[in-house]
């Protein structure tokens, strides 16, 4: 039996982790990649649409991801998430007005990009089929409304997700709770529909052709996989700098590392599971998606996704201990965002460049990736800093820090919360990592 | 009971959940192996008292698992590309694609069995009966009272010493159970 686990000696936690050199990195990462944006798109500029595109379903990603853990923790009316809700709420708000921003670009290159938005004489029979089974979406006004409701009910949704988040942190009020459930409510499903329909319109469009009803799908379930490797790290970065240590406790990371692992296996069914429908039925209107992708080095992207986005997290996760151990989650993380990028590519650029991944223009995406990712980062950065690290009066919080409270709420209905009947136990430390 | 019974082990009661989390630190720290806290309800924090790692389960859900996708493939493999060739909708004879489905449900299933047999095994069981539960306070340990037990297998284990250790943790009754 281990001997190290006494409950009463913690370990000199280590000092906190001073970030300070790493201050002006999305600065210097904003610089470098405008510079590259602009050289890419005066090269080629429906190339740098495409890179442009890629880039932007990424970070999309982000935004949605966060706004949906946001939504399934008032849903599920949750304890444990309290300490890593604030940061949540801050990638949700990255939707509106940054994320519209720049959607910008793809707006005005749309009728490059698509090109279901070119004009029709030239085109084949089955293409303007394919065109007209599919209107009013397949319209020019189509695409435009209903990006523009898209990033308008995000905007509502995360903004008054947000303000009553910050106005509990003041007042302390059960009301916020309640409001932010009823948004809660109302907004899971206008999430799963403008998410199906961003995926739809803005990646799935690029082949308008294609028939898939697990498109959606596929794209939250890798966003939110995304999402989840990237609030570990958060969490983790804001634990070692000692400004959540205070709610965290260990089965945040825990869950968290749980949740990645779950989603890893949701986006692998679902993918598996559009393939294989399609596989098995064996139509050309459907088949072509995947003919593509199986054309040149494709082929090899596919399979990198099999194996780095299923089967490598997959073995790694398996482990109770490899969730709590940070040196390894760091690494899937890290390995999250290289592989959401590659399924990205996978997604957009067949269309531009059929012959296989353009390693030539790697630079491209990667600038525009800089771009983005250093630019939100300073967003994020400075709305983090604008209000407190996590919710400060939420009623839930004490569950969150591993305490259990039995006091009659207003949350609970005046009921007595089911808790331990444990007085004077001791307090379970948190195990220093 | 006869004379000639050899000692099981010390059985020693406790009242509450904190004495008994106490008592199981003491017992863990003093470096004993063949012991076990038995309680009514599951107490937050008692595996880290008892010094207890991560359940082996796992290894066997995993193996079992793995045996289950390998069967799968290999029964669907066999069947359809060297057994009975049926050539259906000009698909090739065997793909993994196709056999993945039910090479999945077999996953799971030897997974479940892996689980649920190894489980058994480690916990030696079924067994038809436990030295225990012959004691008539033993029947305690559903209803309110906490007790440890530390058998005299322990090499650990001394009469004197170990009755004494565990009267110092709190426990007020503390017998000798019999094999």
């Amino acid at each position: 039996m281990s001997k190290d686990t006494s409950s009463n000696n913690v370990a000199a936690p280590p000092p906190p982790l001073d970030l300070a050199r790493w201050r002006m990195l999305p600065v210097r990462l904003v610089a470098v990649g405008a510079v590259i944006s602009v050289i890419g798109a005066l090269v080629d500029l429906k190339g740098f649409g495409y890179a442009w595109l890629l880039s932007f379903m990424f970070f999309l990603s982000l935004g949605l991801g966060g706004l949906f853990l946001v939504l399934v923790h008032h849903l599920f009316d949750a304890g444990w998430s309290v300490a890593t809700r604030r940061f949540c709420e801050h990638l949700a708000t990255l939707l509106f007005p940054w994320m519209a921003i720049l959607f910008i670009p793809i707006a005005l290159l749309a009728p490059q990009l698509f090109a279901w938005m070119g004009p029709e004489e030239g085109a084949s029979a089955s293409h303007i089929h394919a065109l007209h089974a599919k209107l009013p979406l397949f319209t020019w006004a189509g695409f435009y409304l209903v990006s523009a409701a898209c990033f308008g009910l995000w905007w509502l949704l995360s903004d008054r997700l947000k303000h009553w988040s910050l106005k509990q942190d003041e007042t302390g009020s059960a009301e916020c709770t309640f409001k932010m459930r009823m948004h809660s409510c109302w907004g899971i499903w206008v999430f799963a529909f403008t998410l199906t329909f961003g995926a739809i319109l803005w990646m799935k469009a690029l082949q308008h052709q294609w028939f898939s009803t697990m498109y959606g799908v596929y794209y939250f379930a890798g966003s939110v996989w995304l999402t989840l490797a990237t609030v570990y790290v958060i969490t983790m970065i804001l634990d070692r700098q000692r400004v959540l240590s205070v709610v965290l406790h260990e089965h945040q990371y825990y869950f968290l590392g749980t949740l990645l692992f779950a989603f890893t296996v949701f986006y692998a069914y679902v993918t598996f599971s559009q393939y294989f429908i399609i596989w098995n039925a064996n139509m050309p209107e459907e088949t072509f998606w995947y003919v593509v992708r199986e054309k040149g080095t494709w082929f090899y992207v596919g399979l990198v996704i099999i194996f780095g986005k299923f089967f490598i997290p997959f073995l790694a996760l398996l482990r109770i201990d490899v969730k709590s151990n940070f040196g390894v989650m760091v690494l899937i993380a890290a390995w999250a965002w290289v592989m959401h990028f590659v399924d990205m590519s996978f997604n957009i650029l067949p269309v531009y460049y059929p012959n296989g991944f353009p390693f030539h223009m790697v630079w491209l995406p990667l600038g525009i990736m800089a771009l983005m990712g250093g630019l939100l980062a300073m967003v994020f950065l400075k709305k983090f800093a604008s209000a407190a690290p996590f919710p400060q009066k939420d009623p839930r919080l004490v569950e969150a820090m591993g305490l259990y409270h039995p006091v009659p709420t207003q949350i609970s209905g005046g009921e007595l919360d089911q808790t331990d009947d444990m007085p004077d136990a001791t307090v379970q430390p948190k195990r220093s990592h | 009971m006869s004379a000639t019974a050899k000692p099981y082990g010390l059985l020693a009661e406790f009242d509450n959940t904190t004495d008994v989390l106490h008592a199981a630190e003491q017992v863990r720290d003093a470096g004993f192996r063949k012991w076990d806290v038995y309680m009514p309800f599951p107490i937050h924090g008692m595996d880290r008292a008892m010094g207890l790692k991560n359940s082996k389960v796992g290894w066997f859900a995993f193996i079992g698992g793995l045996t289950g996708y390998t069967t799968g493939m290999l029964m669907i493999w066999w069947m359809n590309a060297i057994d009975y060739p049926i050539l259906i909708g000009g698909k090739p004879m065997f793909s993994p694609h196709g056999a993945f489905p039910p090479s999945y449900e077999l996953t799971i299933l030897f997974g479940a069995f892996g689980s649920l047999f190894g489980m058994l095994f480690l916990n030696r069981l079924p067994r038809l009966h436990h030295p225990l539960l012959k004691h008539k306070r033993f029947a305690l340990a559903t209803h309110d009272r906490f007790f440890v037990v530390i058998e005299t297998a322990d090499p650990k284990y001394s009469e004197t010493e170990t009755r004494k250790l565990l009267e110092a943790a709190g426990s007020k009754r503390i017998e000798m159970v019999e094999d």
